[in-house]
C-alpha cells in the first residue's frame, strides 16, 4: 500500500541523498527529496522550489529508502500539479488529438503497453510481442505518461479512449515505469506487470543470460514495487550470477538521469555521468537492458556490447 | 610547518581569490567570555524539579551580515539567503536544538572555504559546518551567521588498492564511500552505523563501528588530512607533518579547521558470519563482551537490547578461520543463550511471572519485527551477511529513527563499563517504558594519545574504552523538551561521577565539559583555539 505521510514527516535523516542521481549530479541537498521536505517544512511553496522541482527525473529511488515512508514521488507530481510547465501545451495538446483518433480494437486477454522508445522501435516492439507471445495495446498512452510526468490532470476523454481499448483484459504488460506506477494506483484490481520482470521471467531470456553480463534494470517500475522486485531479481542474480545496476541497498542505479525539460527535448539529455557511474570498476562483456533509453546511454559512452532483454536468445543462438 | 595562530599569508600555490588580510588588532572578544555561563533565559518556574545545564551563553545577533555577504559574494561565492535554503538546515537529528543560519553555502572546494573563512574572520561571522548532521546536541546547527555544507564535497579522489589507502573529499557520506569502494572490492575499516554520518563530521568527534573493538574509531583510521584552518590556510597534517594540528583537528569536534580532504585506510571487502547470543543479564553480557574483546577472539561485536532482560550479544567474523578459531576456543566460555534456548527460557520467566504478559508480549513484537529486518534474504548467502552497514544502518533508521533522536551516551574505561550501564539503565527505566541500549569497545591507539585529550575518549581508558547509547523509544509519544533533558543529564551525570565521557560532548551538553574534563585541560584548549581562531567564529557554539 502506498503511504500517505508527506512532507511533514521527513526527518531529514538523508538516506534519500544516497541513491538520489540528481543529487549525486549536483551534490546538492536543494535538488533531493530531503531539499524538497525541508523546503516545503520551512514555509516554501512549489513555486519557489519550480526548478529544483523539475529537475527530479522521478526514477522513484528514494521512495523505498525513505525510513519515514513518505510517498516522495507522490509528493513530487503533486507539487508538479500546482505548477505550468512550458512543455504543458504540447503536452495538452497531445492527448487532445489522440483522444479523437478513432480506435480499432482487438480482443485479448494480455497486452503490451509500449514506452516511447519502444514506439520508435518497432522492430524491437514486435519482436518483444512474438516472444511474449501478446499483441501491443491499440493505445499505448505514452502521451498520457508524459502527461502523468508534467503533472497535468488527465482530460476524461483521452481516459475514456485509452480504457476502451483494456475491455476483456486480465493482465497489462507495461514499459513505462511511471505509467504503470500511476495505472497501479487508478486501477487497484488490474494486473500489471513491468516489461522488465516479464520478460526477465522468461525462461528463454533467463537461460541466456551470463555470469559476465551486467543486468541493467529499469528504475521506475523496479522502484515502484520494491519490496517484491529486490526478490524477484536476487534469485535472477542467483541463478545468473549476472552482476545488476543495484547499489549496496539493492535499489537501482539509473543508467540516465532525465529531467522533465530534457524528456520533452527542451534541454538536451546528458547521460553520461550517470551510464559511467553504472559501468564504474565493472568488468563485464555484455550489457542487458530493460529499457532502450538505456541502452542509447550506454552505447554512447562504452564499446562493450549492449543488448536489449528480448534480443538475448538471439544472442544466444548467433553465440556473441 | 604549521603552527597556531600563525598569520602568515598563505603560501604562493595556495588558491585564494581575496587578499589576504592579517587580523584587525582592534578585534573585540564576544561580550560573553566563551566558556563562562550566561544567566538562563529560561523562567524559574518552567524548571520546577529539573537539573538544568544553560547552554549556548553567546549568541551572535547578525552584526556585520549584510558588509560581509557582499564581500563573500564579491569572492565569487555563493550564498544563499532564502527562508527555504536556510531552513533546510534549522536542527540536526536530535531535533530538540533549533537555530536559523543567516546564509547557507555549499562547500565546493578548500580554496572557497579559506575565502569564507577569512572574510567571517574579518567580519567576525561564525561559520558552522555541517557534514551529515547527526548530531544530536545541535552541535551541527547554526545560530545565525553562515552554515557551511560539507556534503558539496563529497568525491572519491583516488582509491590505492595496493597501499589500502583512499583520498576522499571530507564531505562524502561514509556510505557513498562504501558505494565507491566496493566497485574495487574494497571497504573502509569502521563507520558509524547510519549510512548518513560525513567523513569530515566523523573524523572531528570519533565514529564507533562493532569492528571498533578491534580496528579503532574511525577518527583512528585518518592518515592525513586536508584542513583550511580558522584563518583560510589550506594545510596538508598527520601523524608526521604538521602533527600539531592533526592532533586537535581529530577528535577536535571542528574547532581547529575545516577537514576538506582525507587519506583514510581501506581493506578488502569481506561478507560475516554472524552469531546472535542472548542474555538476561547486562552484566554477563557486558564481561562476556569484554573476555572476547581482551582475546582478540572476534572481528566485530557489540551489543543490543531490546530491553535489559533481553540482550543481545552479537558476534561476527570476516573468514571461515577466525570462525572456527572461536568455535574451537571461546563459544563455549559464553555465557549467552542460543535463539531457541532463549526463548524456552523467557518463557518459563513469564510463566512464573504471569503479571508480567505486557512485557513479554512487547518483547515477543519488537523480535517479530526486528529480525526479519536483520535476515532479509536479499542480504544473506549461504549464511553470510553482505553489506552488514546496510542492514544495520536501515534497521537503525526504522525502528528508532524519527525527528527527534534522543541518545545520550557515556564512554569509560573497560573496568567502570558495567557499573555505567547498569546505572544508566536504571536512567531509562526511570524516564521511558522502552528503549534500547547499544555497547561497543574502542581499541585505543597508544600512538594517537594526544589525539584523545579532552575528547570522547576517557582520559583513563587502557587500551580499549567503551561506550553506551542510551536510546529510547519514542513510539509516537509526545515528551516535553525539559523531559529529555532531564533524562540526558541524568545520563551525563553519571559519566562525571564515574570519570567517564560522551561520544557527543558538544553543544547543548556544553555545560558539562568543564565538570567533565576539568578548567586546566579546557583553558588549555581554549587558549589553542584562541590561537587559532581569533575571532573564535568556527563551530563556535560546541565546546567554547
Ligand atoms: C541514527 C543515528 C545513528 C548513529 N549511529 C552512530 C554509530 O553507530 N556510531 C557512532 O559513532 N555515531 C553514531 N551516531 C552519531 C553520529 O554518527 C556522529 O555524530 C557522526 O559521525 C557525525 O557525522 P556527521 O557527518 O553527521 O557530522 P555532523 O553532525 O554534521 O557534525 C559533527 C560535528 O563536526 C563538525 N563538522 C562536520 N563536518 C566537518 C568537517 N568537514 N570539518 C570540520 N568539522 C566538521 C560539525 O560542526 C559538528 O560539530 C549516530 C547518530 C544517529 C542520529
Ligand atoms: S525520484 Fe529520483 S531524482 Fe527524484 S528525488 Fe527521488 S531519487 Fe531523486
Ligand atoms: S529519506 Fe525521507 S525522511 Fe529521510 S531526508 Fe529523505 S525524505 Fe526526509
Amino acid at each position: 500500500m502506498i503511504s500517505t505521510n508527506d512532507h511533514a514527516a521527513c526527518s531529514g535523516c538523508s538516506l534519500c541523498l544516497l541513491v538520489c542521481p540528481m543529487w549525486r549530479h549536483s551534490r546538492d541537498i536543494a535538488l533531493s527529496a530531503h531539499g524538497y521536505a525541508k523546503a516545503l517544512q520551512h514555509g516554501a511553496s512549489a513555486n519557489d522550489i519550480a526548478a529544483e522541482l523539475w529537475s527530479c527525473t522521478l526514477c522513484g529511488a528514494c521512495d523505498p529508502v525513505c525510513p519515514e515512508q513518505i510517498n516522495v514521488t507522490g509528493m513530487i507530481l503533486d507539487l508538479r500539479r500546482r505548477l505550468e510547465h512550458v512543455g504543458s501545451t504540447t503536452v495538452r495538446a497531445r492527448m487532445e488529438s489522440e483522444a479523437l483518433r478513432p480506435l480499432a480494437i482487438q480482443h485479448a486477454t494480455v497486452k503490451l503497453l509500449p514506452d516511447q522508445a519502444l514506439l520508435e522501435s518497432p522492430e524491437l516492439l514486435s519482436r518483444i510481442a512474438a516472444l511474449l507471445g501478446i499483441p501491443v495495446a491499440e493505445d499505448d498512452g505514452a502521451d498520457i505518461a508524459l502527461a502523468v510526468e508534467a503533472g497535468i490532470i488527465i482530460q476524461p476523454q483521452r481516459m475514456q479512449r485509452f480504457l476502451a481499448s483494456w475491455r476483456g483484459l486480465k493482465k497489462i504488460i507495461i514499459a513505462d515505469g511511471l505509467l504503470l506506477k500511476h495505472l497501479r494506483q487508478l486501477l487497484p484490481a488490474m494486473n500489471f506487470v513491468s516489461l522488465g520482470e516479464a520478460l526477465s521471467t522468461h525462461a528463454v531470456v533467463r537461460r541466456s543470460l551470463r555470469a559476465t553480463d551486467l543486468y541493467v534494470i529499469e528504475p521506475r517500475a523496479y522502484h515502484a514495487d520494491f519490496h517484491r522486485l529486490v526478490k524477484h531479481y536476487d534469485r535472477l542474480r542467483a541463478e545468473s550470477g549476472s552482476a545488476f545496476n543495484l547499489d549496496l541497498q539493492r535499489i537501482a542505479i539509473p543508467a540516465t538521469s532525465r529531467s522533465l525539460p530534457q524528456r520533452l527535448g527542451l534541454i538536451a539529455p546528458d547521460d553520461n555521468e550517470q551510464a559511467r557511474w553504472v559501468l564504474h570498476g565493472r568488468r563485464i562483456s555484455r550489457i542487458v537492458v530493460e529499457s532502450l533509453e538505456d541502452r542509447a546511454a550506454f552505447e554512447k559512452i562504452t564499446d562493450i556490447r549492449v543488448v536489449h532483454l528480448a534480443e538475448l536468445a538471439e544472442d544466444k543462438v548467433c553465440g556473441k | 610547518m604549521f603552527k597556531f595562530g600563525d598569520n602568515s599569508p598563505p603560501a604562493a600555490n595556495q588558491e585564494c581569490r581575496l587578499p589576504y588580510r592579517t587580523f584587525p588588532a582592534t578585534f573585540q572578544y564576544p561580550a560573553v567570555e566563551p566558556g563562562t555561563l550566561g544567566p538562563c533565559p529560561v523562567g524559574s518556574d518552567a524548571l520546577q524539579g529539573i537539573k538544568r545545564q544553560q547552554t549556548n551563553p553567546s549568541r551572535w545577533k547578525g552584526q556585520g551580515w549584510q558588509d560581509f555577504a557582499a564581500a563573500i559574494r564579491t569572492a565569487g561565492t555563493e550564498l544563499r539567503e532564502q527562508a527555504a535554503a536556510r531552513g533546510t538546515f534549522a536542527t540536526d537529528a536530535g531535533g530538540t536544538s533549533y537555530g536559523m543560519p543567516h546564509g547557507v553555502v555549499v562547500a565546493r572546494n578548500a580554496g572557497q572555504i579559506a575565502d569564507l573563512l577569512r572574510v567571517a574572520q574579518q567580519f567576525q561571522v561564525p561559520v558552522t559546518v555541517r557534514g551529515g548532521g547527526l548530531t544530536t546536541e545541535g552541535e551541527s546547527v547554526a545560530f545565525g551567521g553562515v552554515l557551511l555544507d560539507m556534503t558539496g564535497m563529497s568525491r572519491v579522489l583516488h582509491i590505492d588498492t595496493d597501499a589500502l589507502t583512499v583520498r576522499t573529499e571530507a564531505g562524502i557520506f561514509w556510505h557513498s564511500l562504501a558505494e565507491e569502494l566496493r566497485r574495487s572490492n574494497m571497504d573502509y575499516l569502521s563507520a558509524p552505523l547510519n549510512l548518513t554520518s560525513s567523513v569530515g563530521g566523523t573524523l572531528g568527534v570519533g565514529g564507533i563501528d562493532v569492528n571498533s573493538p578491534r580496528l579503532g574509531c574511525s577518527a583512528d583510521q585518518a592518515l592525513s588530512l586536508q584542513v583550511v584552518t580558522p584563518t583560510g590556510e589550506i594545510i596538508e597534517c598527520s601523524d608526521t607533518k604538521n602533527a600539531d594540528l592533526f592532533q586537535r583537528v581529530i577528535l577536535g569536534y571542528g574547532q581547529f579547521g575545516v577537514i576538506t580532504e582525507a587519506t583514510l585506510k581501506i581493506r578488502p571487502y569481506t561478507p560475516l558470519r554472524m552469531h546472535y547470543f542472548y542474555y538476561s543479564s547486562l552484566r554477563t553480557a557486558i564481561e562476556d563482551l569484554q573476555l572476547l574483546d581482551r582475546n582478540d577472539a572476534s572481528d566485530y561485536s557489540g551489543i543490543l537490547t531490546i530491553m535489559d532482560c533481553a540482550v543481545n550479544l552479537l558476534v561476527a567474523f570476516d573468514t571461515d578461520e577466525r570462525e572456527a578459531e572461536f568455535k574451537a576456543n571461546w563459544q563455549q566460555r559464553l555465557r549467552g543463550y542460543g535463539e531457541w534456548s532463549f526463548a524456552l527460557h523467557m518463557v518459563g520467566r513469564y510463566a512464573l511471572r504471569p503479571w508480567k504478559l505486557a512485557e513479554a508480549w512487547y518483547l515477543f513484537q519488537r523480535k517479530r519485527e526486528l529480525f526479519p529486518e536483520l535476515h532479509r534474504s536479499e542480504y544473506m548467502r549461504d549464511n553470510l551477511m553482505f553489506d552488514r552497514s546496510v542492514v544495520f544502518s536501515r534497521a537503525v533508521w526504522k525502528f528508532w529513527g524519527c525527528k527527534q533522536m534522543v541518545i545520550p551516551d557515556l564512554a569509560t574505561s573497560a573496568d567502570k563499563f558495567a557499573e555505567a550501564v547498569e546505572r544508566g539503565n536504571l536512567v531509562c527505566r526511570k524516564y521511558f517504558p522502552h528503549y534500547t541500549l547499544y555497547l561497543v569497545g574502542i581499541k585505543l591507539r597508544p600512538e594517537h594519545r594526544p589525539h584523545y585529550e579532552m575528547s570522547c575518549i576517557p582520559a583513563d581508558a587502557g587500551d580499549w574504552a567503551y561506550g553506551c547509547e542510551f536510546e529510547p523509544m519514542i513510539d509516537g509519544k509526545v515528551y516535553s523538551r525539559d523531559h529529555f533533558q532531564s533524562f540526558k543529564n541524568a545520563i551525563y551525570d553519571i559519566g562525571v561521577d564515574l570519570g567517564g565521557s560522551y561520544y557527543r560532548f558538544g553543544g547543548m551538553m556544553k555545560g558539562y565539559i568543564r565538570r567533565v574534563f576539568g578548567d586546566e585541560v579546557v583553558d588549555r584548549h581554549l587558549a589553542m583555539k584562541r590561537k587559532a581562531d581569533p575571532a573564535m567564529i568556527l563551530n563556535r557554539d560546541v565546546i567554547f
